[in-house]
């Protein structure tokens, strides 16, 4: 071991490992340390007198005694017996050369923890033209996403993984979210910026507005380290589904009283926008015969539907206002000699009517409260996206229902991108359970619209910020065309697959022991993904850490201000 | 014509004569120091609060090549390239590798010149009497040197010092004794000598005297381990005659007391139970700082060229 080191130094590139440009380990000097995700430097002349500055990351350190020969010389080493010394080493990954000559490290030389300008270099933060507050380090330095990755100038769309509970996935899409709008790194356009935000698990998302009464000062200064202001969300709306027989369709939520809208879809608009595949799973699978049905019955409903004022619709002089109603009369129009041809399309076996009549009657329990023409003034119960953040709360909704309510919902948000052709402002979309929408196996219209927006969102504007438990169960064209990608905890077995190749073998383990508010980012910028934590969220995550309301609740509630 | 030296591309330790210091037979042993010979039986291990400093003082040493040297003025001769090291460790709580001092010496009779190569530069050192056995000797002298000098420096505070293999010239240090592992001459006889064969573990002998052409007090101690034969784990530890015959004992009390603890297992040394831990891991750290003797030669056949 090194007498002393330069003041600087906190060690010296060791020569008992090879030293590779890619990787090497560096020996600590006597009272230095370095811990994980470290960021160090060192600097090597070349025989042509050029200087390398060589950047990196630690991803490993390692203590050993020398001079021990047996696992058991531990206890005569502590009793005094054996002389021997503790060495530490640290592995080093490296990030950059600067310039970029491929050369090793040679052994001996001094390496320095790089702070400042020099941490920037080593993770490559200097060249980034928008930095996105992505996240801090251990030791609370700030560490950024290049936006051009996510904003579709040179890449988009944001895939996190992780296990449900300790993963904090989205918690962290929705600190993502909160970044790009607070902290200015979108211009003027952060105004106009939009987001949708799917609520799938408990009663999360709907405080996103009120202010988090249990974030403490030093959670505040990590904030203020990345640039940001702590607050809840500004503008924010909230849709939840209506009660199940409900004839007034409150919104079906337990702990926010105020400030949530129910949504359901007319059957005006069911039929005059031909939703009826999204009640279907696997409606775009040409292997099932009775697909050929659906599109049939819907080009059928969209000519002979005529729409009544409360949302329900006329079909033949026959008034129908609700979802049921509209599927037994489709069953009874499909097997009725007269008017099957018309209805299920020519030469349609009776065994395929059966499968589709079926399987419409299957949805109907599930989707009876969400499509309906029963109550006043459907207008209200519009999703709209007036709000900069819009969240639709699907969490009380059965599989089937999720499906039907992101399909639509999404496909009218692609749509509208679609019609008004400009990629600004943009919208991000944000979608946990990926793998229920968009399985590697099978076909829906709902993958369909999934795979599209993680295509052609990036032009289009639309950004895709999925999550999901396992990548390996999502569609595989959806997780690689996401630039970045951020793993949670991960249990063992999925941190082995194939799907995260992009993290090295110690960042892979790390993944399996990874805290709550601890995630692993990776970009297309940096070779080493990092490990990041986020700070504990300045929005209510739950009633109990709401914060009185800023006024963004409706202003009919009469004990507005009262706990 | 400046110094040429050619390599010998044998094996540097083909041939080379052990130069263990021989010990002499023609002694006058006095059994009667502590004990009158009549009343030597085992002594047990009195209970005595560990040494606050211990030190273990030891050297190595290597041939790294045997050369021919030749000056133009004087017949070709033959030297010996050669590194060795002494060191010692200290015992405060932990044990640490207190002090190491390396040297390169170039043995040869006359006055050979000093030799630079990139693994360092071989200091010179002029033998009187041509041949192989002269030139191990003097390796052999040097290194004792080196570690009375490395012992000089450290035993300062230390409340025992233990210097591997016999007294030999370093019996002026306080509280130094020296530790011999193996027995090349039966000193003792008679009841003496039965005492030796009936010590148990962590038991010694009474001290003894013996004399040469030096005087010493000498004790034997056996170390914790199985008790294959008579002499298994037995040591002979030696102290300076100087010391009065109370501090003597006191010494001797102090090794039984000591000197188990740090014996070593059959598992983890071949030597065992003899070669003390301490001792065994100062060897180590000492062979490794002589460097690889790879390199060292490739180093010496380099700057011979």
């Amino acid at each position: 071991m090194p007498e002393t080191l330069d003041t600087l130094g906190v060690g010296r590139v060791l020569g008992t490992d090879d030293a590779t440009p890619l990787s090497f380990w560096v020996a600590l000097g006597p009272d230095q340390y370095l811990q994980l995700d470290d960021v160090v430097a060192l600097e090597r002349l070349l025989p042509d007198g050029d200087t390398v500055r060589i950047y990196g990351l630690v991803t490993e350190v390692r203590a050993r005694h020398e001079g021990a020969r047996f696992d058991s010389d531990v206890f005569l080493i502590e009793d005094g017996i054996l002389p021997a010394e503790v060495s530490q080493a640290a592995q080093i990954l490296a990030t950059r050369f600067e310039p970029e000559v491929f050369v090793p490290p040679l052994p001996g030389q001094l390496v320095y923890k790089a702070e400042g300008d020099e941490r920037d270099m080593a993770l490559y933060f200097d060249g980034m033209q928008k930095r996105l507050p992505a996240g801090l380090t251990r030791d609370d330095e700030p560490l950024y996403a290049n936006l051009e990755f996510l904003d579709g100038s040179r890449g988009a769309h944001v895939n996190i993984s992780g296990i449900s509970g300790v993963a904090t996935k989205t918690t962290y899409a929705t600190f993502l979210l909160y970044s790009l709008f607070r902290s200015g790194v979108l211009g003027g356009e952060a105004i106009n910026t939009k987001a949708l935000i799917y609520n799938v698990k408990g009663e999360d998302l709907l405080f996103l507005d009120r202010d988090n009464s249990e974030l403490e000062d030093e959670d505040r200064d990590r904030y203020q380290r990345l640039g940001l202001p702590p607050g809840a969300f500004d503008s924010v709306d909230f849709y939840a589904s209506p009660r199940r027989d409900d004839p007034v369709a409150a919104p079906d939520v337990s702990t926010r009283q105020t400030g949530v809208t129910s949504y359901f879809w007319t059957l005006a608009e069911f039929c005059a926008e031909g939703l009826l595949p999204f009640v279907f799973a696997d409606a775009e699978d040409d292997r099932q015969q009775y697909t050929i049905i659906i599109h049939n019955v819907v080009a059928k409903l969209r000519d002979a539907a005529e729409g009544l004022p409360d949302g329900g619709i006329a079909i033949d002089g026959e008034t129908i206002t609700d979802f049921e109603s509209l599927a037994r009369m489709i069953a009874d129009r499909l097997q009725d000699d007269l008017t099957s041809a018309d209805w299920a399309g020519r030469a349609i076996g009776q065994g395929t009517v059966n499968a589709f009549v079926r399987r419409l009657f299957g949805a109907v329990p599930h989707l009876k409260h969400l499509i309906r023409g029963n109550v006043t003034n459907p207008d209200r119960h519009r999703i709209q996206r007036q709000a900069q953040v819009t969240v639709v709360d699907i969490h009380n909704l059965n599989d089937r229902a999720k499906r039907f309510v992101v399909g639509v919902t999404l496909r009218r948000a692609f749509d509208e991108k679609e019609r008004a052709g400009q990629q600004r402002p943009l919208l991000f979309v944000v979608l946990d359970e990926l793998n229920k929408y968009a399985p590697r196996e099978g076909s829906s219209p709902i993958k369909e619209i999934l795979v599209d927006m993680s295509e052609r969102g990036r032009s289009l504007g639309i950004i895709l910020i999925g999550a999901q438990q396992t990548a390996s169960e999502v569609e595989r064209r959806i997780v690689a065309n996401s630039s970045l990608r951020v793993v949670g905890r991960l249990d063992a077995a999925e941190a082995g697959r194939d799907e995260y190749g992009f993290l090295p073998a110690v960042h892979r383990q790390r993944a399996t022991i990874l805290k709550p508010g601890t995630m692993i980012l990776s970009q297309p910028e940096l070779p080493i993904p990092l490990v990041t934590q986020f700070p504990f969220p300045a929005w209510a995550t739950r009633a109990s850490e709401a914060a009185p309301g800023k006024g963004n609740d409706d202003g009919d509630d009469p004990f507005r201000g009262l706990d | 014509m400046p110094q040429k030296v050619a390599i010998e591309s044998w094996d540097p330790d083909y041939g080379v004569p052990s130069t263990e210091q021989a010990e002499e037979a023609e002694v006058e042993i006095d059994v009667g120091v502590e004990v009158p010979e009549q009343r030597w039986a085992p002594i047990p291990a009195q209970i005595e609060q560990h040494p606050e400093a211990l030190l273990f003082i030891d050297g190595v040493r290597r041939i790294d090549a045997n050369a021919w040297l030749e000056d133009g003025r004087s017949p070709v001769r033959q030297g010996m390239f050669a590194s060795f090291a002494a060191g010692a460790v200290r015992v405060v709580e932990q044990a640490h590798v207190d002090r190491v001092e390396v040297r390169r010496t170039l043995f040869a009779p006359g006055n050979p010149e000093a030799f630079v190569t990139r693994a360092g530069t071989y200091e010179p050192f002029g033998v009187a009497t041509p041949g192989a056995d002269a030139l191990s000797s003097a390796l052999q002298e040097c290194l004792g040197d080196l570690e009375v000098d490395v012992a000089a420096r450290v035993a300062d505070n230390a409340d025992l010092v233990v210097v591997d293999g016999p007294l030999y010239r370093r019996q002026h240090l306080p509280c130094t004794i020296g530790y011999v592992k193996t027995h090349r001459v039966q000193y003792l006889k008679g009841r003496p000598l039965e005492t030796i064969a009936a010590l148990a573990e962590s038991e010694r002998t009474p001290v003894f005297r013996f004399r040469t052409s030096w005087t010493r007090h000498a004790w034997y101690l056996r170390l914790p381990g199985s008790k294959a034969h008579a002499w298994s784990g037995v040591v002979r530890l030696e102290a300076t005659a100087d010391l009065a015959l109370d501090e003597t004992v006191s010494l001797a009390n102090r090794t039984a007391a000591v000197l188990p603890r740090y014996a070593s297992k059959p598992h983890k040394d071949p030597r065992a139970p003899q070669n003390l831990y301490p001792i065994a891991g100062l060897e180590r750290e000492l062979r490794r700082r002589l460097g690889d003797a790879v390199y060292v030669e490739r180093a010496l056949r380099a700057a011979a060229t």
